[in-house]
This record gives C-alpha cells, structure tokens and sequence, in this order.
C-alpha cells in the first residue's frame, strides 16, 4: 500500500521532469544535458529568492519566490538556446557537448557559494497527513495536483491552441513546418523555455523534501533520458506512463530489494532497452 | 552461367509493396539495364542484394552463394560491388585515401597480396578514369562528374564480377555521360558484367544487351532494348494510357 | 607518388610543436628541482592520455563517448584494489587492469557501437554511472565517498616517477599517431565520412569500430591506472561524469581528430588549471567555465581554427605531415 503512494508520488515527480525533456527532443531534435540542471535551478533559486532575497517571510513570499525561480530558470533557458545552442545547432555533438558544460559549470558554481553540504527551503505545506495508516508527506502529495493541473493545461496547449498545433507540427513533420511558415526558431526557444520551466517546477516542489545539492542535476538527467527512451520519444502520453513506470520500480526496488540499488534502476532500464530492445518499447528504432 | 540469380524477391515497407515477387537472372559478361519510373523499386532492388535492406521472401544468389542474410561487406567480398545514387564519396579525405579504403577489403588484399601491387591498381583505375590529376585532390574539391567516376573507381578496386550502377548519369552533362558510358562499355568488353538503372533512356539504351522494366515493385517486361520500348505496359508505365512510339531517338 | 614509407613514421612527418614539446618537459627535472611544477606535469602528462585515447575513437568515428570515466576510473580501481587488498606491485596491477579494460572494451563496443549517434553517446554515460554507483555499494571494497588510499607509486622518487609518466605519455601518441595514419586510420575516418560508403567498399566497420573503441579505452584505462598509482589514492572522482565530461572538453578544445590537438590542449588546460591554485576557492568556477567558453568559441577546436587551417606553415608547425603535392 505504501508502496502504491510513494511510487505515484515518485512517478510525478518523474513526470514533470521527463515531459519537458522528451518534448524538447521530439519537437527541436535537442538532447538537452543541461536539463537536469534546470531541475537543480530550480531548487536552488527558489532558496536564493526565499532566503536572500526578501529574507523569511511567511506562505506568500515562499510561493512567490518558487514561482520566480521557475520563471528565471525559463528565461536562462531561452537564453542558453538563443545564444549557446542555435548557432550550431545542426551539430549534435556539440549541443551535447556544450549543455554537459554548462551542467558542470553551474554545478560548480552552485558548489561555490552554497558548498556541498546543500540548503534547505520550508515547505509548502508542512507536516505529513496519514493515508490508510501510511505516513506520506504532504509535500510529496502536493505533486499530484500540480502535476495534473500543468500536464493538462500541457496537453491542452499542444492540441488545442494555434501555438500548441505549429509546435505539433515541427515534431512530425519539420520540413513541412517550415514551409507552412512556422518558425521553427521561435518553436524551438518557446519549447525549451516551456521544458525549463517543467523541470524547475519539479525541483521547487521538491526542494522542501529532498537533499538541494550541488550535484544534483545529474541523476534527474539520467532519469529522464531513461524515461524518454522507455515511453517512446515524440509520446508524451507514453512518457507520462514511463514515468510512473519508472518511479514504481524504484519504490519496488527499494522496498523489497535493497534502497542502495534504487539509482540503478533507471541505469538498468536504460542499458537493457537500448542493446536488447533496440525498437524500445512503444516502437521506435533507437539504433 | 548465371552469376546473379535473384527469384521471387518481395520486399514490403509496412503496407507498401516495394517489390513484389521479382526475378531477374544475369548471365557472366552481359550488361544489362532496369528501368521503371521514379519510386517503382530500383534502387530497393539494389539494398535489398547488396545488404543494405533485408528482403521479406523470395531468393537471391551470387555465384552459387546465398545472399539474403549477409552483410554488405561480406557482400561485396564475394565480388559484387555498387555504386550510390545519391553521391556517397569519403568527404574530407584525399581521392589516393578514398581510394585506399576498398583496397583494404578482404577480397582486394587477397587478390593483391603487397601494397605496391594495390597501389598500382589505385593509379591504374584513376588513370583509366581520367582521375590522375586528382590523385591528391581533396574529395571535397571534385565535381560532380568526377565523384561519380571515383565512386566507380571505389567499387572496381574491390575486383568485382559484377558490377551495379545506380543512376550513374544522372546530374551530368552530355559530354561526362558520354565519357561514363564509354568507360562502362570497356570495363564490359574487359569481362565485367554490369547492371545499370538509369532514367537516361537513351543513353542507356546504346549501352546495353537487356532491359528489365519495373513498375510498382513488379517486373512488366524483359528484352532488347528495341523491343521493350515499344512494349505497351512499358510505354504505359512512362507515358501513361496513351498510343505513342516511343523510338530509340 | 608513394603515400608513405611502409615502415614506421618519419620523424620529419611528426608535429614540431608537439616533439618540441616532449623533449622540453623530458628536460625539465635537469633545470629546475621545484616538486610542485614536476607534479604538475605529471597530471598534464595523465590528462594528455586521456584526451589522446579518446580522441582515436570519437575523433576519428565521431561517435561520442561520454563515459571515458568508466575506463579511467575502472582501471584505477581495479589496480588500486589489486595493489591494495592483494599487495600486488603496480608494475603488475597496471597492466592487468589495463587488459581488463580492453576486455570490457571489445565487450561494450560490440553491444554499442550499432547504436545511433546520441544514444550510443548516452549509454557510455550510463555505463560510467553503473560503475560509479556500484562503487558507493560495495564500499568495503573500494572505500566509498573516500576511496582507496596509500597505493604504491613506481619508484622511490617523484622525479623518476614523472620520467615514467612522461615516457608512457610519448609513447602513447606516438602509438596513436601512427595507428591513425595507418589502414586502421585511414579506415576509420572513411567511417565518420560516410559508413555506408564504407561499407559498400567491403568494409566491415564494425570491427574497426569496435577495434578504435577497445584501444581508446585500453589507453585510457592504462593512463587511470598510472594517475592512481602516481596520486596514491583513487576515488569515486575517477568514475565521476565530472571528469568525462572534462576529458572531452579537453580533447575537443585541443582539435578533435588530430591526436596533436587533444595532447596541446590537455597539457595547457591542465596546466591552467594547477596555476589557478592561487585563487582556489574559486578555481574550479573559472575552470568549468573558461572551458565551456572555449568549447562556445571554437567548437571544432584550437588546432582546427580557420588561420591555422588556411596557413601551411602553421598548419605543419601544429600537425606535420606536409603531404605531397
């Protein structure tokens, strides 16, 4: 029973960081590294804003300040496509390249002024409610709401606004995109401001609850890429499903088996689709 | 004897019929021609022996030896060789280095056992070619003409027995096509079996002893180059239902 | 016309800077005793490796390795437990471990190198994430967060030490430069030109993939194991992402696919790096930063700048090998 909630829990999370990674890769062709990192901005921002910024100061400020970071890492987001990815972004090499650089650059910086230790955010909603005798932290439940309230309002964008359906376009069929005068530039840098925003919300969310530290953004990488392979890329519904996926079989693995082995379990996934599954599990050719 | 010998070929993309049923066998020394429209499966017949597609079912036989699951390498070490419609050509090396990669294959090592003998074969070819003057030219400074004579080149260094051009005319001028084709008329006279696709009907047709026309995947007609175009399915296939001669003019 | 001499390379062909290069850090215990600028060299000698060895795979395949880390820290690991727990001398750990990586090699370049280009680069990263997280559970044997400490060095003396490290170094990119100018280069670079060209050339590509991915990690593994022995201590820092994604940025701001380019570049960034010392606290920041700036300016890299490229005299001065014609 435990088990059912933590792995939902988890899977929400999951949910909101693998989203934006997988529509990034589906609609721009950008396997963006750094998006771990965004995951990570958002957590640290939202102490930055909460603490320095207007120094303690009750619910409101507290919300305030995660939705500013969420904004922020958004906006460093287009940034790094506008000026870091676009110039060469035919070469997949170097997109890779150049978003683990800058992972690595933030993580260092983050490592400097916050040190290894990491820092910790009040929560949302404090304290723990009780769900069929089980102790969940009410942190953790705020995931659903937001997840479901975000994704929805996701899906609802996509399908049914005029930005959602030239964004849809560019994912299936790009050349006809362009030649139906969408703007694949402004596609691509409103996409990964959009897929930023995902993962920081996840990171604030979590922030509270969870270990804010400087290396963070690389298992929240991983993850997603493990995700993204698992659910189908150009899916979100799939990737939706693969997030739970995942996340349950991290909460399996670490009741019944052993906690040390739960960060495996993403890696595992990743090795086993790839070399024995190489046409992944909803369909695509990976390889 | 037959030296290719492909019967029944059937190669589906999903619902779509790529080739239905093809069978085609090629004599030692003959050089022959297929034609067909654009998107009737030419060059699918091509990846589909050559190993770069697998086939759904039918047989496909190379001097005795069962093709359909091999790879392409271990194809053309059996001694047949292509060449690329759209132009594939080692960018960023030298034409002498480009060259120097099919030597390295296991069949043309074998065949020529020290690196002097394989030079002299490279110098050779691209003197046959009309490369010589290129042998140190960048890949990336040569026109089109010239990249479709090394890509010729590329294949014969493997010492093939048959060889498979796919659209070699196509983008050149009359006076390159002129020189290809004479170049493909004397590797013939030298033994080589040749299998040609072309859209250039005209050319072509100077060129070969047999035409196999496909049309959706299936073979309509096999002959000599003038009774197949006055073949009505054949003239069907080109012009569509209409009562024309199409001559060798 | 004869492409090259069928014996080994001349030494007129080889970079003048780079032989420049070797001969003046081979000289350099005779002029100054200063231990602190001999360490130094020897990390910029190590990290040299590094670069070199996986420059042979992704430089001339283009096929991306993210996970160097696995063969860097795999076989520090493996010959500092062997030295460690088995008292087994490095003379003898290194090179056991060293063929161990070449095993796991072959083993892993035949699972992945059929995948495509992005994927293929993300399961190396996996790869090194399994081993780095594996180290964390079995911490009785590799020492955790902490590592393995008090490994034996070469010799009794840093100075002969570092001539070791030096010599291996050499070695290594005279083996590399030679392996890249023979049929296994010229090969390979037909590969990242088009495979498929390749292969209708009777070439079975993925041996030589396969081939280039096993020396790449061999050699790696050779200089993770050297690093170990020359630090005394290996940690979970040599199976980190951090320090493939370092050893990329250092092959590929030095010139991917030259060898000469990943050597320079990694010999003068590693030696910026230790002279950043002075600002500590902040090294690391400027460090990451100054190369992930680099890597924005020249994205093909140093030693494939445009004016280095379109001058032949700077062109040979860097790289050697004047062709003919």
């Amino acid at each position: 029973m435990d088990i059912l909630i933590f792995g939902a829990v988890r899977g929400a999370l999951y949910s909101l960081i693998a989203v934006g990674y997988v529509l990034i890769y589906s609609v721009g062709g950008i396997l963006n590294l750094a998006h771990g990192t965004y995951y990570m901005l958002g957590a640290y921002l939202t102490y930055i804003f909460y603490e320095l910024l207007f120094g303690t100061g009750g619910k409101f400020i507290l919300i305030l300040s995660s939705m500013l970071s969420v904004l922020t890492v958004g906006v460093i987001a287009c940034i790094v496509y506008y000026v870091l990815l676009r110039p060469k972004i035919e070469s997949l090499t170097y997109v890779l390249v150049i978003t683990l650089a800058l992972a690595l650059f933030v993580s260092e910086v983050m490592s400097l002024f916050f040190g290894v230790a990491g820092t910790s955010v009040p929560s949302f909603v404090e304290g723990s409610i009780s769900i069929a005798g089980i102790k969940v932290i009410s942190q953790h439940l705020l995931l659903f709401p937001v997840a479901l309230v975000i994704l929805t309002s996701l899906w609802y964008l996509l399908k049914r606004t005029k930005m959602g359906q030239g964004i849809d376009a560019v994912a299936q069929q790009r050349d006809g995109a362009v030649l139906m005068g969408i703007n694949i530039d402004t596609v691509n840098l409103i996409i990964s401001g959009l897929s930023a925003c995902l993962a920081a919300l996840a990171g604030t969310l979590i922030a509270p609850v969870s270990s804010v530290v400087p290396h963070m953004w690389v298992f929240p990488l991983i993850k997603a890429f493990a995700i993204a392979i698992l659910g189908g890329i150009g899916s979100l519904g799939g990737s939706i499903i693969a997030s739970f996926i995942l996340g349950y079989a991290e909460v399996f693995t670490s009741f019944l088996i052993s906690d040390q082995l739960t960060e495996m379990v993403s890696l595992v996934i990743i090795v086993l689709v790839l070399l024995f599954k190489p046409y992944g599990i909803m369909g695509y050719k990976l390889g | 004897m037959n030296l290719l010998d492909i019967e029944n070929l059937t190669k589906k993309f999903g619902g779509l019929e790529a080739l239905l049923r093809f069978s085609l066998s090629v004599r030692e020394g003959e050089i022959v021609g297929i034609i067909g429209p654009n998107g009737a499966g030419k060059t699918t017949l091509f990846n589909c022996i050559t190993g770069f597609l697998p086939f759904d079912s039918g047989y496909a036989f190379f001097d005795g030896n069962d093709i359909q699951d091999k790879k392409p390498y271990q194809i053309v070490n059996l001694g047949l060789a292509r060449t690329w419609q759209l132009v594939k050509a080692f960018f960023g090396m030298r034409v002498m280095e480009a060259m120097m990669v099919p030597s390295f294959s296991k069949r043309a090592l074998s065949i020529h056992s020290s690196e002097k003998a394989r030079q002299e074969k490279i110098e050779k070819l691209l003197r046959e070619m009309g490369l010589e003057k290129n042998i140190w030219s960048e890949v990336d400074n040569l026109n089109q003409g010239e990249l479709r004579l090394l890509d010729i080149s590329r294949a014969l260094v493997t010492c093939p027995k048959v060889l498979l051009l796919d659209e070699p005319f196509s983008g050149l001028s009359h006076k390159e096509i002129e020189n290809i084709s004479r170049v493909i008329q004397n590797l013939n006279n030298e033994g080589l079996t040749i299998v040609i696709i072309e859209h250039r009907l005209k050319e072509l047709m100077k060129l070969v002893q047999k035409v196999v026309v496909i049309n959706f995947g299936k073979k309509i007609a096999e002959g000599i180059p003038e009774e197949i175009v006055q073949e009505p399915p054949v003239i069907e296939a080109y012009l569509g239902k209409r009562r024309t001669k199409v001559g060798l003019a | 016309m004869r492409l090259q001499k069928k014996s080994a390379f001349l030494i007129q062909k080889e970079s003048p800077v780079v032989l420049l290069l070797l001969v003046a850090g081979s000289l350099f215990p005779f002029v100054s005793d200063n231990f602190f600028y001999i360490e130094i060299l020897k990390t910029a000698a190590i990290y040299a490796i590094f670069a070199m060895s996986w420059d042979i795979l992704t430089g001339y395949t283009h096929e991306v390795n993210f996970g160097f880390a696995f063969f860097i820290g795999g076989t520090g690991y493996l010959s500092g437990i062997l030295n460690s727990f088995f008292s087994v001398s490095p003379y003898l750990a290194i090179p056991i471990a060293v063929l161990a990586a070449g095993i796991f090699g072959i083993f892993i370049g035949y699972l992945t190198l059929r995948l495509k280009g992005p994927y293929f680069a993300m399961v190396t990263m996996v790869f090194a994430s399994i081993l780095f997280t594996l180290s964390f559970i079995f911490t009785e044997i590799t020492g955790g967060e902490e590592g393995i400490s008090g490994l034996d060095t070469f010799t009794d003396d840093p100075v002969k030490d570092f001539f070791l490290i030096w010599a291996v170094m050499a070695a290594s990119y005279f083996v590399l430069r030679l392996y890249a100018r023979s049929k296994h280069g010229i090969i390979l670079k037909a590969i990242r030109a088009d495979e498929d060209a390749t292969k209708s050339a009777g070439i079975n590509t993925a041996y030589y993939k396969i081939e280039a991915f096993a020396l790449s990690g061999t050699l790696g593994g050779l200089g993770g194991g050297i690093f170990a022995h020359s630090q005394m201590h290996i940690g979970p820092t040599m199976l980190s992402g951090e320090i493939s994604i370092i050893v990329v940025l250092l092959a590929m701001i030095g010139g991917m696919g030259t060898i000469v380019g990943p050597l320079l570049g990694a010999v003068g960034l590693s030696i910026l790096n230790e002279y950043l010392r002075f600002v500590e606290e902040y090294r690391l920041v400027i460090y990451t930063g100054f190369l992930t700036l680099l890597i924005y300016l020249a994205p093909d890299g140093l030693i494939n700048l445009k004016f280095i490229k379109d001058s032949k005299r700077l062109s040979f001065i860097f790289l050697g090998e004047r062709k003919s014609k």
